[in-house]
């Protein structure tokens, strides 16, 4: 449907025609507004189209560097394509873009056929999301020292933003780190068959770490990461000292502060 | 900002400066390289970690400015708080001596479309930019730069000339202008404009910064030559000569390299801030002698 050239378009009709042109490849209503001036107007569009669809795909590829090796940059920018069409940015802080690019791998029939990447790539949104996740202060512990002990039961932790737990139906770890170590030997070790894994992610002054927790100590810092209270956490915690995990956990940093959840 | 010469509007000395990318960050903090300050992306330092940790070693030693490309100013929907909390946190957190954006659009329903378009040349536009730019000042608590993109369309319904629009946006908002002397070269070529009469029309007590970088030459059908402003080599020397026939317009004003994509080591970018600013000192020296004649 093209727009009556004598009627002056709203800059808001023009952005609204611009974007359907950009992400929907719907040049109608948008062509109708540029002057042609020896060029058609697809071809001028077609630049800004190519610094969107670019600067988008890098933007993954930066979020997503082992899955882009894994599959190679042409089938990369393919996959890209199609999702940056699909979700396109709600924002311009582009760090934050791509969180559903696993979720949409998991879906992508002509990725099918590597059916560990979307695990790879779950870890990656992780890694990247504690890549940039804001400088905060550790959790000072005299601030826990100060509780009552007949209280501690209640504490409900805050996490560092740093800190994420990944599950993992293969070993997703071992993946990504000789998929970027580009080490042939640890690719052809894995065995993909060797079980789930559960991993916790979390910025250290030296680096992104990703650690392998058992199947409970990862159920432990998971409760504890989605601001349960200290007891329930404690209450579901077995076979391994959960007194300890807590110390390593506090002593790692993995909090930045707490409150103290009310009785229900 | 206080109206006054190009080179008093601005906060720091007109020099030459560079654009700073994470690439270089570790030869900056331990070379410190003699350069006159750095411009980054906003963007690129919102979140966390190493890139801010870098940034704050680099600041104790030479003057930062802040460079946004995703604010959006041209946007009807009007800006969104998040990003604005965004700019002002990183603000707040580097203490920049300048707070800079575009005279472009990104944003449309809700949807960020990672580039610099070209905004219609309207009376409608104007009062857009003009609202978007006093919110953002006001929250910001600081004027602003905004700068001149470079464009490969225009719409029919334009009725302003660009660098007329700019300069009402500076006049209207007291915004100061960020002079993209490449930008102007490759959207002259793009419209067949005129560079100078552009450089003419913009109001000399309001620029408050200049900058310079390569581009692109692409032939699309029919032959048809399109410039784009890529960041991805040196500056050409039409853009060396526009950029001295600037100059003599605005007086020295601080001048910067920038280079995006396919970067090279930092002792090239060096090696073109070291030509800018011989053109600076130049431009000082020619101001004295017309001063003691």
């Amino acid at each position: 449907m093209s727009a009556s050239h004598s009627a002056v378009p709203t800059l808001l009709e023009v952005q609204r025609a611009l974007r359907r042109s950009l992400v929907e490849h719907d040049d109608g209503e948008a062509a109708g507004y540029i002057l042609a001036d020896g060029l058609a107007s697809e071809g001028r569009l077609n630049v800004y189209r190519n610094t969107f669809i670019g600067a988008l795909t890098t933007a993954l590829r930066l979020a997503y560097p082992a899955v882009h090796r894994l599959v190679g940059p042409e089938f990369f920018e393919g996959a890209a394509r199609i999702f940056i069409e699909k979700e396109p940015p709600r924002g311009a802080y582009l760090d934050e873009y791509g969180s559903g690019f696993p979720e949409f791998l998991a879906q992508f029939r002509q990725a099918a056929s590597v059916a560990y990447l979307p695990d790879v790539a779950r870890l990656e949104w992780t890694v990247s999301r504690a890549l940039h996740a804001p400088d905060v202060e550790a959790l000072d512990l005299s601030r826990l020292v100060a509780v009552d002990p007949a209280d501690h039961g209640r504490i409900a932790f805050v996490p560092h933003p740093s800190v994420g737990l990944v599950q993992a139906d293969c070993p997703a770890d071992t993946i990504w780190r000789a998929v970027l170590a580009q080490d042939d030997a640890a690719m052809a070790a894995i065995d993909l068959g060797s079980g789930p894994v559960w991993l916790m992610v979390q910025r250290f002054a030296t680096g992104v770490e990703v650690t392998r927790f058992s199947k409970q100590e990862w159920r432990f810092a998971n409760r504890l990461c989605v601001d349960q209270p200290l007891q329930e956490a404690l209450d579901d915690a077995s076979g391994f000292n959960a007194s300890a995990a807590l110390a390593g956990h506090l002593a790692a940093g993995r909090f930045t502060g707490f409150r103290l959840e009310t009785a229900p | 900002m206080s109206p006054g010469s190009g080179a008093g509007c601005s906060p720091i000395p007109a020099k030459a400066g560079i654009g700073l990318r994470f690439q270089h960050h570790r030869a900056v903090i331990e070379g410190k390289p003699p350069v006159g300050w750095f411009e980054v992306h906003t963007e690129n330092y919102m979140g966390g970690g190493t890139p801010l940790g870098d940034l704050d070693a680099i600041r104790c030693d030479y003057p930062i400015s802040l460079h946004g490309v995703g604010l959006s100013l041209g946007t009807a929907e009007g800006l969104d708080p998040a990003h604005l909390a965004r700019i002002r946190r990183v603000a707040d957190r580097v203490a920049p001596v300048l707070v800079s954006e575009h005279l472009s659009w990104s944003i449309s329903g809700g949807v960020y479309l990672a580039d610099l378009l070209a905004l219609p040349m309207t009376e409608e536009a104007l009062a857009t930019v003009c609202r978007n730019v006093d919110q953002t000042q006001g929250y910001l608590r600081r004027p602003i730069l905004v700068e001149n993109p470079s464009s490969y369309l225009r719409f029919r319904h334009s009725t302003i000339p660009e660098c007329e629009f700019l300069a009402a946006v500076a006049a209207r908002t007291g915004c100061g202008i960020l002079c993209d002397v490449n930008n102007i070269y490759v959207s002259a070529a793009n419209h067949g404009w005129d560079a100078a009469e552009y450089l003419a029309a913009l109001p000399a007590s309001a620029i408050g910064e200049i900058h310079l970088a390569g581009h692109s030459v692409r032939e699309l059908e029919g032959g048809r030559m399109l410039r784009v402003d890529d960041h991805g080599s040196r500056v050409i020397p039409e853009v060396w000569q526009l950029y001295s026939e600037a100059l003599a317009r605005f007086g020295p004003v601080p001048t910067l390299i920038e280079w995006d994509t396919k970067l090279p080591p930092l002792e090239t970018l060096l090696d073109e801030a070291a030509r800018a600013q011989a053109l600076l000192d130049h431009e000082r020296k020619s101001l004295g002698r017309a001063d003691a004649a």
